[in-house]
């Protein structure tokens, strides 16, 4: 219950005339791998004009290393990151591998799945299935059916490679007309579901970096329910230092919970201590009053708040044992 | 608006007009007649467009034909050898790897993509590789032993 | 003289006979036909789940240029359905919308956008009713009723009994009653539904193309809702993507596209999405289950009272039989001497059920066989001794009528429980894994179809020419279950040839006899009896043939194969050719003819709705499952199935193993994680994300055996293959899960978040119960 696809597809050589193209059509979508786009163009959820395909852009497609830090491309494809040793190198890249399929790995993209569009049970629906609901806040409607008398698009974020990214210190590169910058990658997203990116309009994500010397151990654990296909229902990163038996370092990051990646890194109470069952639990308060698992899903909300909870747990206590060695 | 495509289609390229929100599984359905790649969802979710592209499985359901311009579409048409099943179709008619038949190109051109890349998969590989594509008949078990058999070890 | 006949093509594992094309990928699905004049046809749906239906007005989206033909419930003012006598949907709404999702117009235009964008053109003027979603709200006494002539939105009451309930419940020594949901689970087959109608006006003819398991009920409604002699109908099933019982009725959508074709005066081709294919349905109804169940000390079963209510949807399709299915087969497995059954089949306001694999009796069997696992258990038996308690002395008849001509149950136990090393096993496993056992079984299809006909339930015709290949003519659906394959076989066997002079057309109204298609397993056993008869009778004459040309008596004919020459003799005989050739003379090309009729004895009890369950012959099957659990996340791991199967024969036993595996696993999905959901009538899961299904990674081995119990009336010993394993698997992993974690779940599907929650009470009350037996 769609119509074709009818827009004008650009293809900028370089990223000039990307910058230049997305300048020309403000309201142009922007198309890498497509895995997440194309599926939603087909159910009616947007309908540009113009398409500007990032493909062609072969700048965008490397993976570099410098004393400093490690960069990778935003168009590098997920089976392009799996078969670096970046993966190996920091666990918590292992991330990539719990995305999707592998044949949506060949496609899919870093930036792509950075700026994944937020998800929700009341969106990701056909055009008829939107509309026979009055549609949502979040496209053409005006309630979140996720909390009605509330004012704000619950839409969750479900990218798996934003968390292992904030808690390995990544930064983004953002060009535009007016020149690039690097920036925290935390400071990619909004809470808002509606409008969860801090991209203005012509900014483009051209890179992530983050700093060769990471040294922490890291990891990713991801809730869902079948093996493969499935967005997380939770996805927990975690990358911590143990020094002896302390805890001297420990950065958390949650998805698929809130409309943003939630990155938690400030857990002084707990540095200088060893894990216990008392710190993880502290640990978890801290996680556990920040995230909001709405009825975005169709699994209920306390689960995905509970697994956030045991993936954590078992991650960080499986890193702090590791790091015993 | 409607543009000129040139690629590889089963070893062959070739040059089209194409319009530009044309997805990769409409064109090789539709325009080229190559029907037995397989639309089974609305769209990246069952793995029965599976074709390779530059060798890689892609999903032609998720991909504009544009996007492939330049690069070499391979679909299940091109898999037999002059006409002859080959071992990896051989493998999945003789050991049941196929039962209604409709998720099977799909199922064989992620396989063709794992063993060209790797010969000698193990059990987990082959799970792995295979684990976008759908299957409602089998239970996988047999699909499994299929693309098992058709590895050097096999 | 070398005997060039085959090696038995009975009994050997045999590649699809029309497996080439699937691996090839040249075989073609109805959505893979496309002819150039084929106009697109869409459907317009109601986005309401009960309203009353002013007008439809198309006037606007008539003008839009490229559309050719719009038709709404105007054209099709003729209701359809499954059940003769329960026949309450039309193809388009007429009065009345029912559920989000009903067909309520249809467009034919020059293409897709055309046709989308005329969708959007066409206005409903409607008055909304207040709608019901569940069995609760539906049974309410201020209910919105969804028929005029249903009152509390019931489609069906059963009630039935047999042998003395009060009796046996005192007999027992332990008695437990409790109460299981099952969630609503649909086909999901792979390939998305599709049709072609191509009409001719100047004839008044309808050639139809689509993605049936049933042509023959297609043909039958196709001529009832567009009023069409039967004749002037030709129906063609190319390849089928699956089924499961979807396309065991006839859908809406392939009544839409004949009506839309008719209308357009042309061909119409209709593919649906998947979304679309998820609101179409029919699948298997969410059951609410009271169950009491009575055990003696020993382990006997003396009664059982079951109460299911199935809640059906908007419409009656199969909701009858499902219902009637439901109490019927709680006989027939085990030895229960007294069943009491109530069966409620409710309306709501949601896309109509139907028949789904293993039709109306997977939920029930996942409460009766939790719950003797659990009885088990309290009363510290092996709940394969108590399984081994209830046997039934076959051959037999149920209480309720049921006739057991063959019955490998003890042979299946027997298997799995050496196989999975249960003995040393169950009830010894480590925290978090778990062992459980399920048995079931199904009818080798019905033994009294819903259309009554008086006609033989299978006809098989055999065509032999001047070419000296057999074109095997059958109207049995092969929707990939392998049936093309064993017709083949038959034929292969009782001719001694191989499949190179054989070919199997299966499914053009034009050509092939009727038959009733592929459903309640019926195709192995009465189309293969009729092939067997056919095939037989042509061998008979091609023996007489032979006998004249070699001028002795057909007795007398020795058959090696390919040669038919005197018996014992050292003559070099004639080669088959020859022999056809002979046959030929004076007569001309041959036809065979065989049928299969289920005689009356076989089709149940006399009591009202008694033919439903009846069969020739049951299938029986047991499991074990093994499983390990996660106790922190509540996700289940199947780690390995074990499974016994008695097919009767397995003529084809490659065909079994994967239709054992196909159906066990489908178990596996149902139990695991699949489920429908609704907002408001809207369905929260028509895509393979929300619906999900098990992948690669989520699927274990499935090790197969095969009892071969030899069944008197199946060809060659045959019963069915691909239905009976299922419903065993769903108290198998209830009951493993149940050991894995000390939690007794009563719910399905047993997804990581129902297990994890129920993880969480136990240790919840586990605390407290610690806490309240420390001394103060």
């Amino acid at each position: 219950m769609s119509a074709p696809l009818e827009f004008t597809l650009l293809h900028p050589a370089n990223l000039t005339e990307a910058v230049k193209q997305m300048q020309a059509h403000p309201n142009a979508r922007l198309l890498a791998g497509g895995t997440d786009l194309v599926p939603n163009l087909r159910r009616g959820i947007g309908a540009p004009d113009t398409v500007i395909a990032l493909g062609g852009i072969d700048t965008l497609n490397s993976i570099t290393e410098t004393a400093s830090h490690v960069e990778i491309g935003a168009g590098v494809t997920l089976a392009g990151l799996l078969a670096s040793n970046l993966p190996t190198r920091f666990p918590a890249l292992q991330a990539a591998a719990e995305i999707a399929s592998p044949s949506i790995r060949q496609a899919a993209t870093i930036g792509g799945n950075l700026c994944l569009d937020t998800r929700c049970r009341f969106y990701n629906q056909s055009q008829w299935w939107r509309k026979a609901n009055q549609f949502c806040l979040k496209l053409d409607g005006d309630t979140c059916h996720v909390a009605p008398k509330g004012k704000r698009c619950h839409a969750t974020f479900s990218g798996d490679l934003a968390p292992a990214l904030l808690v390995l210190g990544a930064e983004i590169r953002v060009e535009n007309a007016q020149g690039g910058r690097w920036q925290p990658l935390a400071q990619l997203y909004n809470e808002d579901g509606l409008d969860h990116l801090t991209l203005a309009k012509g900014d483009l994500l051209v890179a992530v970096r983050f700093p060769t010397s990471e040294t922490r151990r890291s990891g990713y654990l991801k809730s869902r329910v079948r093996r493969a296909g499935d967005f997380p229902l939770a996805g927990v990163a975690v990358a911590l230092t143990r020094t002896g038996d302390k805890i001297t370092d420990l950065r958390v990051a949650a998805t698929g919970t809130n409309s943003a990646p939630l990155l938690f890194d400030d857990f002084a109470d707990v540095i200088g201590q060893p894990l216990s069952d008392a710190a993880l639990t502290q640990i978890n308060k801290r996680i556990g009053q920040a995230i909001k698992p709405m009825r975005t899903t169709n699994q209920p909300g306390l689960y995905r708040r509970q697994m956030v909870a045991a993936l954590s747990k078992r991650l960080i206590s499986t890193l702090y044992e590791q790091g015993a060695n | 608006m409607t543009s000129r495509l040139t690629l590889t289609i089963n070893n062959r390229t070739q040059q089209h007009l194409v319009a530009d929100g044309t997805l990769l599984v409409d064109f090789l359905r539709d325009q080229m007649g190559l029907t037995g790649t397989k639309q089974g969802c609305d769209g990246g979710e069952c793995g029965a467009c599976t074709v390779l592209v530059d060798g890689k499985p892609r999903l032609s359901c998720v991909t504009l034909a544009h996007s492939v311009a330049g690069q070499s579409v391979e679909t299940i048409e091109s898999v037999a050898e002059n006409g002859r099943l080959s071992r990896l179709q051989a493998m999945f008619h003789e050991r049941l790897g196929t039962q209604c038949g409709f998720c099977t190109p799909g199922m064989i051109m992620a396989a063709e993509g794992l063993l060209r890349a790797n010969p000698n998969p193990d059990q987990a590989q082959i799970k792995t590789a295979l684990s976008g594509n759908l299957c409602r008949c089998t239970g996988y078990v047999k699909i499994i032993e299929s693309v098992e058999a058709a590895t050097n070890h096999g | 003289m070398a005997d060039t006949r085959p090696k038995s093509v009975i009994g050997t594992p045999t590649p699809l006979i029309d497996g080439v094309e699937k691996v090839r990928g040249s075989a073609k699905y109805t959505a893979d036909l496309m002819p150039r004049e084929a106009l697109v046809g869409r459907i317009l749906r109601s986005p309401y789940s009960h309203a009353e239906l002013i007008a439809v007005d198309i006037d606007k989206a008539l003008a839009l240029p490229g559309v050719v033909a719009i038709v709404t419930g105007k054209d099709s003012p003729i209701p359809y359905g499954i059940i003769p006598i329960a026949q309450n949907e039309h193809p388009m709404a007429q009065d009345r919308l029912r559920y989000r999702g009903e067909p309520v117009a249809a467009v034919a235009a020059i293409d897709a956008a055309t046709a989308e964008a005329a969708l959007d053109l066409i206005e409903l003027r409607v008055r909304e009713l207040p709608a019901c979603y569940d069995a609760m709200h539906s049974r309410a006494p201020d209910a919105a009723q969804l028929h005029e002539n249903k009152p509390g939105n019931l489609e069906r009451e059963v009630h039935n009994s047999f042998g003395d309930i009060d009796a046996g419940f005192k007999a027992a020594d332990l008695v437990a009653e409790d109460v299981f949901h099952c969630a609503e689970v649909t086909h999901a087959h792979m390939e998305p539904h599709a049709a072609l109608a191509e009409y001719d006006p100047e004839r008044d003819t309808l050639l139809f193309h689509s993605v049936t398991q049933v042509p023959y009920y297609v043909h039958l409604m196709l001529a009832q809702c567009l009023d069409l002699d039967k004749s002037r109908i030709r129906v063609i099933k190319p390849f089928v993507g699956g089924g499961f019982g979807a396309r065991t009725e006839t859908l809406n959508f392939e009544l839409i596209c004949a009506i839309l074709a008719r209308k357009a005066g042309g061909t119409v081709r209709m593919v649906l999405s998947r979304e679309e294919t998820f609101l179409t349905h029919r699948g298997r109804p969410a059951a609410d289950i009271k169950l009491k169940l009575g055990l003696t000390k020993a382990g006997k079963i003396t009664a059982v009272k079951a109460e299911m209510t199935q809640i059906g949807g908007a419409y009656g399709g199969y909701g009858i039989v499902t219902i009637l299915y439901a109490g019927a087969l709680l006989n027939a497995l085990y030895d229960i001497p007294a069943v009491q059954y109530d069966g409620y089949r409710v309306y709501t306001n949601t896309p109509p059920c139907g028949a789904m694999r293993g039709h109306g009796t997977v939920d029930m069997r996942h409460a009766f066989d939790t719950m003797l696992n659990r009885l088990a258990r309290q009363l510290g038996l092996d709940p394969i001794a108590v399984r081994r308690a209830n046997l039934i002395d076959a051959p037999g008849e149920t209480p309720n009528g049921l006739k057991i001509t063959s019955y490998g149950l003890p042979q299946n136990l027997d298997w799995v429980e050496a196989a999975s090393n249960w003995k040393t096993r169950k009830g010894n496993m480590p925290k978090g894994h778990g062992l459980g056992i399920g048995c079931s079984h199904f009818v080798s299809g019905a033994a009294k179809p819903v259309q009554w006909t008086g006609q033989p339930d299978a006809v098989v015709n055999l065509k032999l020419d001047f070419d000296a290949g057999i074109t095997i003519l059958t109207g049995a659906a092969d929707i990939g279950q392998g049936s093309s394959t064993i017709v083949a076989q038959v034929v292969a066997e009782v001719m001694g040839l191989d499949f190179s002079r054989l070919r199997v057309i299966s499914n053009d109204s034009a050509i092939t006899p009727r038959d009733m298609g592929s459903y309640s397993s019926r195709v192995t056993y009465m189309v293969g009896n009729a092939t067997l008869q056919a095939a037989q009778k042509l061998k008979a004459r091609l023996i007489a043939a032979a006998a004249k040309a070699l001028e002795t008596t057909p007795d007398n004919i020795e058959c090696l194969g390919e040669t038919y020459r005197v018996a014992d003799s050292q003559d070099r005989g004639l080669p088959f050719e020859k022999v056809v050739q002979e046959a030929l003379k004076d007569h001309g090309a041959i036809t065979e003819r065989g049928t299969f009729t289920v005689p009356k004895a076989f089709q149940g009890g006399k009591h009202r709705g008694g033919a439903v369950g009846s069969t020739m012959g049951f299938s029986y099957a047991a499991q074990v499952v093994e499983v390990s659990v996660d106790l922190e996340t509540g996700g289940i791991t199947v780690e390995k199935v074990w499974v016994s199967h008695d097919c009767g024969f397995a003529i084809n036993p490659l065909a079994v193993e994967g239709q054992v595996q196909g159906a066990i696993w489908m178990g596996m999905g149902q139990a695991m994680m699949e489920e429908t959901r609704f907002h408001e009538g809207l369905p929260l899961h028509a895509n393979f994300l929300d619906y999900s299904f098990p992948t690669t990674l989520d699927s274990p081995d499935i090790a197969v055996h095969i009892v071969n119990s030899i069944d008197p009336n199946g060809p060659f010993g045959a019963k069915e293959a691909s239905e009976g394993g299922l419903a065993g698997f769903l108290p198998a992993l209830a009951e493993a899960v149940a050991e894995a974690t000390g939690c007794a779940i009563n719910d399905m599907p047993l997804s990581p978040d129902r297990v994890f929650a129920a993880i969480e009470k136990k240790r919840k009350a586990d605390k407290k119960r610690a806490a309240k037996k420390v001394p103060v």
